[in-house]
């Protein structure tokens, strides 16, 4: 399954669905990067909170996607990893190191606007 | 600690001491054979029934007189009542040493006794001394009654003294195992204290670790946190370690895992109170808590907390207001 990116003021929330195949995932990765270029993004939202299993290869392109949108001039959160998943991933050794990660949605956007705060003004 | 009170249990409900099923008939058989306890030491023992029926009273007279004369054990009889069953009940032990018959009802009764003495605190040593004065008694007379047969005195003493460790060795046992069901209960009490999860701040929580801390109370731990971070939508937890007394390698890559996960959940968290016997322990076993926040104490982590949330906590008064 897809998953689907939203566009909300200039910041990108990308939703993964619960069955995402290693393909969905590059697939995510490139429409990201396209949709930052395109709507001159400064920060992206991945929510995982749907996702009840993260394998290694989901989280490097998880991380690979938050070093491209760093690249690209803006910043990643990852948010929603339920405490299973989080612990599960820390004991195989894939802890996301860099990738700024908040609670949930709410919280994710609240880090991209704390960080972004002081250029709000040239948006409006 | 239980204390050496002799008003507790007058009469000890035996099924609650739980050494009733403790001896099985095959444990009773190889204590006899190690003690190279034989049918010969039978014969022996029931042999030399009748003088023991003689001697029997005198011996505990004189054992009881003894007794008394130690304040540390005095104690334990002095109510008269008290001290005529408990004679009774130790003649009545004295006549069974030389009835034969040293069977699964014999053991059970060693262990119940052992128990009752176990509950009232007596100590081992007067015990054992109990035992002590007993043999010393009862060789000294069978030495008289079998004034010209030496030979029979001595093996008839032997017997004795072999059923007298078999005893011995129940008995202990129900002191050991009374102290160790006791160990067991306390380690059991620990280890169900839960670790609260407080929330101290809007986004803060305050977890205080304390006693032992074992992989299953830390696996607990960890499934607890990280829901409370999750519930609470917290961004910053201090965990205080201040009353966690030691950790091993084991528990101490726990805390840094759950540190992470609770990471990887948007929540920074700042660990308190590391004795200097612990952040010993954790250079030496090579654990790595370089991506965690540490500071001293308590008040320095809630500093740093509400530093990290934003608060700004600040003083009403110049002075606190004087208590009433």
């Amino acid at each position: 399954m897809r998953a689907s990116i939203l566009k909300q003021d200039r910041f990108l929330i990308a939703s993964v669905q619960g069955s995402m195949t290693d393909a969905d995932l590059l697939q995510l990765r490139e429409e990201l990067a396209a949709g930052v270029r395109r709507h001159r993004s400064t920060g992206v939202v991945v929510d995982v909170t749907l996702l009840d299993v993260m394998d290694s290869f989901a989280v490097r392109t998880l991380r690979g996607i938050a070093q491209m949108i760093k690249l690209l001039g803006a910043e990643c959160v990852v948010v929603g990893i339920q405490p299973d998943v989080a612990f599960a991933m820390v004991q195989l050794g894939l802890t996301l190191e860099g990738t700024m990660t908040a609670l949930d949605l709410e919280d994710g956007l609240d880090v991209l606007h704390a960080r972004h705060g002081g250029n709000a003004a040239n948006y409006e | 600690m239980r204390q050496s009170d002799p008003t507790v249990p007058r009469r000890v409900d035996v099924s609650s001491l739980g050494v009733d099923d403790e001896i099985t008939e095959e444990e009773l058989l190889r204590r006899k054979e190690f003690l190279q306890f034989g049918s010969d030491d039978v014969a022996n023992l029931v042999e030399i029934h009748n003088h023991a029926r003689r001697y029997a009273k005198s011996v505990i007279e004189d054992f009881y007189e003894h007794l008394l004369s130690f304040e540390e054990t005095r104690i334990f009889f002095e109510d008269p009542e008290v001290l005529k069953r408990v004679q009774n009940a130790q003649e009545e032990y004295f006549l069974r040493l030389t009835q034969g018959n040293y069977d699964l009802a014999y053991a059970r009764d060693r262990l119940r006794i052992g128990a009752i003495h176990e509950r009232i605190g007596l100590p081992v040593k007067a015990y054992l001394g109990m035992y002590n004065y007993y043999l010393r008694a009862v060789a000294s007379r069978l030495i008289e009654a079998y004034e010209s047969e030496p030979k029979r005195a001595w093996s008839a003493f032997l017997s004795l003294l072999k059923l007298k460790m078999l005893d011995i060795g129940l008995a202990i046992d129900t002191y050991i195992s009374a102290r160790e069901r006791t160990i067991r209960e306390q380690q059991e009490a620990i280890q169900e204290l839960p670790i609260p999860v407080l929330p101290l701040r809007e986004g803060m929580l305050l977890v205080p670790m304390i006693g032992l801390i074992d992989s299953l109370r830390a696996r607990l731990f960890t499934e607890q946190l990280l829901a409370a971070v999750r519930d609470n939508r917290a961004k910053v937890v201090v965990i205080d370690i201040t009353g966690v007394q030691a950790v091993d390698s084991k528990v101490a890559n726990h805390i840094v895992q759950t540190v992470e996960a609770a990471r990887l959940m948007g929540a920074t968290v700042i660990i308190a109170g590391i004795s200097p016997q612990i952040a010993q322990t954790m250079v030496t076993l090579g654990i790595d808590l370089g991506r965690i926040a540490t500071v001293g104490d308590l008040q320095r982590g809630i500093e740093q907390a509400e530093e990290l949330l934003g608060y700004m906590v600040a003083r009403s008064r110049e002075r606190p207001a004087a208590g009433r």
